[in-house]
Formats: structure tokens, C-alpha cells, sequence
């Protein structure tokens, strides 16, 4: 590899990096948020086990993306194969629908039970949507205690359609922020020049620096003051495009070269 | 018979009379009444559908068009089965058709559910479940010129409405087809009508028993089971009166939710009467 060669996959190889840390940065507190408010809304249920099933490629079929409850580490390594269960059904239909009685007959849940010896009685089943797309399911199972559990109530049902809005819309700004880290992922497995172990160095190298670290900070405060209001936002990036306006009359421009 | 002076007036209670309808439609089975479920399929071999479903058919991407081949593939989720099972038990003798655009691998959200209701449309059935929807908004045109079509042709459509906050297609359009949502009685005799509401239809939805996969029941709970429930309704008062539009359907639905509620009034007041005395 010549030297320019070298120079510009080091620039390349930063910007991916920089782009996964970005996007690291800005999913971790959403994942939080998006299970945060699982366990809240399950609590006013009457229920502790919940989950939140996305999309998983193009064939419809889903998968996990947060749960809670005894389950939900074995729940986050499944797929739910398209339009197979209760699940498939309300991401499909984009109808909510609640059973008393689940029993053999949902085989996703059956084959979960038989693993793990869980045992699905009753599930409560809500489409996520934004934008008038359905982007996942939000789904509660059993009750707080002992079985035989009380079947989820028709007004339990019309509540949990108030959570899933909220979830909707950080589920939505996850898989966004996600796009940026898998499209990175992607950069990295496809340039077959690269040595692994040398790569994982340099990154680790390259996160140490204080360039990237402040790089990091400033993208969070972007990000939260961009959440703040239309006039949080404008004055933000009036100031953001003056420092850049500024730093162009300069030849040292590379603090905000990102 | 009643006059439009007392219409305007404002007493609802006498446009029952323009039916002159009793309660013999409640005995029929709404046999030879044909109802199209738009769903996931219909199990055919459960006991409470054997010999009821006369043709099932399912959605399939033919070069980004949908077309609709004959389907032995039956129900992916049991949704339409159990929507199926509901109107059934209302009207035993109804004719099923199944249009399958659940669960049929490839097709976008919305786009196999309206070439499903084209089909249906198509085929003149008499009465077409709509246990979904779309909250895209475009679907919006598309499937309010459907729905103008499908009025036209005479076929009345029933959508179950979305619980969610935003608006969803078509069980808006209250215009050209009827919308239900749930409510916890369990008689499908007493649905009631929300006059001047977007969803005028209430019927049971509350942990209704019905057919289910591999010859089961279930107990769900949603609008889409109080939906079919007024499909079953419909399809009795089709075998009564055959010649009804989907204007004159909505017209009688109205009408008995009103005298039924009139009935239930007069008796409260008379408990309160005698009780007073």
C-alpha cells in the first residue's frame, strides 16, 4: 500500500469510527429510555413482562429489540418468523388485540415456553406506528403474581395504545440512529485489506484521544439541544454555521472538520 | 309512517317506522347472504366453518401488481378464522369467501389489503369484513374511491376502527361504510349507534370465544372481533330484506340501536315510576 493509500484509509477508517461512536452515543440512552417506559406502562398494567418486537429485514420477519421480565434475555436472541403468532399478526394487521388464553396454538410462544420453561397465558398486543407506518409491536404477557392470571382488560388495552406512541416515536429515532452504526459495521466488514487485530488498535488508539472524546461531547450537546425547541435549534445552528463561516478564513479548521 | 316534520323535530325515534320492521329478521341465518373476510385466511376444516367457506383466495406480487390465485394454504395467524367463527354463530348459513393479504410473504402494508378489497368489490359480495386498516395517509384517495365504488356496486362494507390516537383508513370514512369499535356486552343483538360519532357502530369485542388454528377456540379481545359481530347482523337482515343498499343497511342499523335504547329508557323510567309510588 502506498503511502497515500495508507493516508486516505486512515481517513476513511476515522470517519467510520467517529460515525459508530456518534451513533453509539445517541442509541444507548434511547434503548434506556424505550425500556424505561416498558417497565413503567407494564407497572400500570399490572404486568412485568414486556417487549418491544422491531422489524428484521426485508422478509417481514421480527425481532426483539427490548424486553423486561424473566424472559427477556433469552426473548432478546430469538426471531419472530413473518406473520407466524400474535406478534405477526398486529404488525401485519396493525390491529391491537389482546388473548386470554394462549396455550399451544401461538407455536412462537410454545417453542419460548419449552425452552425456557415460562409458562404464556395471556398476551396484550399493540402496533407501534410513526409516520402511519408500523414499525414494530409492543407486547405485554401475564400479570404481577401467581397464575391463573386475570386476562387484560379492554381499558388496559385502550391505555397501553397512549404508551405505545411514545414508544413508537424512540423506537423510531433508534433504528435511525442505527442505520448510521450498521452502515459503518458494513464500511468496515467489507474492506477485506484491513487486518482485523491491527484495526481494532487503531481504533481503540484513536477513541483514547481527546479529539475524539471532545468530538463525542459535542455531538451530545447538539443532540440535546436540538431537543429543546425550534428556537434552541435555530440558535444552535446559527452559531454552529458563524464558528464554520469563521474557521474557514483559517487554515487550522480541523476541531469541527466532522 | 312517520313525517319529516317530526324527523326535523328531532324525534330519532320515529324514523323505525320507515322500515315498519319487526323482530322476525332476528330468526333468520342469512343464508345465501355472501361475506367476504379480508384477513389472514380462513381455517376451512374447523367444525364451526366445515362447508361454509365456498372460495378462498390469496394475495400474490405479480411484477408490482397483486393478483389473487386460489388458496389451500388456509389461516397464517387464525385472526381470520376467528372472524369467520364470529359471524358464523350470527348468521350460520351465511356464504364465505376468504381473501387471504395477511401473512402473504412480499406484500407492503396496505397495498395487498386494498387489492383485497378491490377483489371483494369486484365479486360483488353482499357484506366484506374489514378487521384492518392503514393509518398511511396514501391510502387516503385510494381507498375512499374504493369504498365510493364498492357503495355503488351495493356492497356494504364493515371496517373495525383503530384504538389508537391517529386517524386510521378506512374506518374514518364514515360516509360510505360502517365502523364499529368494542364494547364489554356481550349480546350481538344489542349493538348500539353513536349518531354523529366517527365510529357510529358499537358491538361485543370484550373476550369474545371463538374458532381458532387447529380446531381451537380462543377468548380475544379487540375491534376486530366486534366487527364481524355486525357483519353477522347484517347478513341476517340481508336475508330478510335482500333489495337493502348500504345506505338503507345503515339506516336500519340506526333504527333498531334506537328502538332498542328507546325500549330501555321507557322500562327504566317505569322501574323509577314504580318506584316512586
Amino acid at each position: 500500500m502506498s503511502d497515500d493509500e495508507i493516508k486516505n484509509l486512515e481517513i476513511k477508517l476515522r470517519s467510520i469510527v467517529e460515525t459508530i461512536d456518534v451513533a453509539n452515543a445517541l442509541t444507548a440512552p434511547l434503548t434506556l429510555s424505550i425500556e424505561n417506559l416498558l417497565r413503567i406502562s407494564a407497572a400500570e398494567i399490572n404486568s412485568e413482562e414486556a417487549s418491544v418486537i422491531v422489524r428484521d429485514g426485508d422478509a417481514g420477519d421480527l425481532r426483539f429489540l427490548s424486553a423486561i421480565g424473566k424472559v427477556a434475555e433469552h426473548l432478546k436472541t430469538l426471531k419472530i418468523p413473518s406473520g407466524k403468532g400474535i406478534a405477526g399478526f398486529v404488525f401485519s394487521s396493525g390491529q391491537p388485540m389482546a388473548l386470554a388464553d394462549v396455550g399451544a396454538e401461538d407455536t412462537f410462544y410454545a417453542e419460548v415456553d419449552k425452552q425456557t420453561g415460562y409458562s404464556t397465558q395471556t398476551i396484550l398486543a399493540t402496533p407501534l406506528r410513526h409516520d402511519g407506518e408500523i414499525i414494530g409491536v409492543l407486547e405485554y404477557i401475564n400479570r404481577i403474581g401467581e397464575p391463573p392470571f386475570e386476562p387484560f382488560t379492554s381499558a388496559e388495552m385502550d391505555k397501553v395504545a397512549l404508551f405505545a406512541e411514545a414508544i413508537a416515536s424512540l423506537v423510531n429515532a433508534y433504528e435511525s440512529a442505527k442505520l448510521f452504526r450498521d452502515l459503518g459495521d458494513k464500511m468496515l466488514s467489507a474492506d477485506e485489506k484491513l487486518k482485523l487485530e491491527e484495526m481494532r488498535k487503531w481504533i481503540k488508539d484513536l477513541r483514547e484521544t481527546n479529539e475524539h472524546k471532545e468530538m463525542i461531547d459535542l455531538a451530545l450537546i447538539v443532540r440535546e439541544l436540538a431537543g429543546r425547541g425550534d428556537a434552541e435549534r435555530q440558535m444552535c445552528k446559527g452559531i454552529l454555521e458563524s464558528v464554520l463561516q469563521y474557521s474557514d478564513t483559517k487554515t487550522e479548521t480541523s476541531f469541527l472538520s466532522f | 309512517m312517520t313525517t319529516v316534520s317530526a324527523y326535523e323535530s328531532n324525534e330519532h325515534s320515529s324514523i323505525s317506522t320507515y322500515f315498519q320492521m319487526d323482530d322476525s329478521w332476528k330468526l333468520r341465518t342469512g343464508k345465501g347472504v355472501s361475506v367476504a373476510v379480508i384477513d389472514s385466511g380462513i381455517d376451512v376444516s374447523h367444525a364451526d366453518l366445515q362447508g361454509k367457506v365456498k372460495e378462498s383466495v390469496e394475495a400474490r406480487a405479480d411484477n408490482k401488481r397483486v393478483v389473487f390465485d386460489k388458496s389451500d394454504t388456509g389461516d397464517s395467524a387464525g385472526h381470520g378464522t376467528a372472524c369467520a367463527g364470529i359471524i358464523s354463530r350470527i348468521a350460520p348459513d351465511a356464504e364465505f369467501y376468504s381473501i387471504k393479504v395477511l401473512g402473504a410473504g412480499g406484500l407492503g402494508d396496505g397495498i395487498a389489503f386494498l387489492a383485497g378489497l378491490e377483489y371483494a368489490v369486484k365479486n360483488r359480495y353482499q357484506i366484506i369484513n374489514l378487521s384492518l386498516g392503514t393509518t398511511k395517509p396514501q391510502f387516503f384517495a385510494p381507498l375512499h374511491d374504493l369504498l365510493d365504488r364498492a357503495y355503488q356496486a351495493g356492497c356494504v362494507v364493515v371496517a373495525a376502527a383503530n384504538n389508537l390516537p391517529q386517524p386510521s383508513y378506512p374506518s374514518v370514512f364514515s360516509s360510505s361504510l360502517i365502523s364499529v369499535s368494542k364494547h364489554e356486552d356481550a349480546d350481538p343483538f344489542n349493538f348500539g349507534f353513536r349518531y354523529g360519532e366517527v365510529i357510529e357502530l358499537t358491538a361485543p369485542g370484550v373476550y369474545i370465544r371463538t374458532a381458532w388454528l387447529n380446531n381451537s377456540y380462543k377468548s380475544l379481545t379487540g375491534n376486530s372481533f366486534a366487527c364481524p359481530h355486525i357483519v353477522g347482523i347484517i347478513a341476517l337482515l340481508l336475508e330478510k330484506y335482500p333489495v337493502l343498499t348500504p345506505f338503507q343497511v345503515k339506516s336500519a342499523l340506526y333504527a333498531i340501536a334506537q328502538e332498542k335504547q328507546e325500549r330501555n329508557m321507557a322500562n327504566e323510567s317505569n322501574e323509577e315510576d314504580k318506584l316512586s309510588e
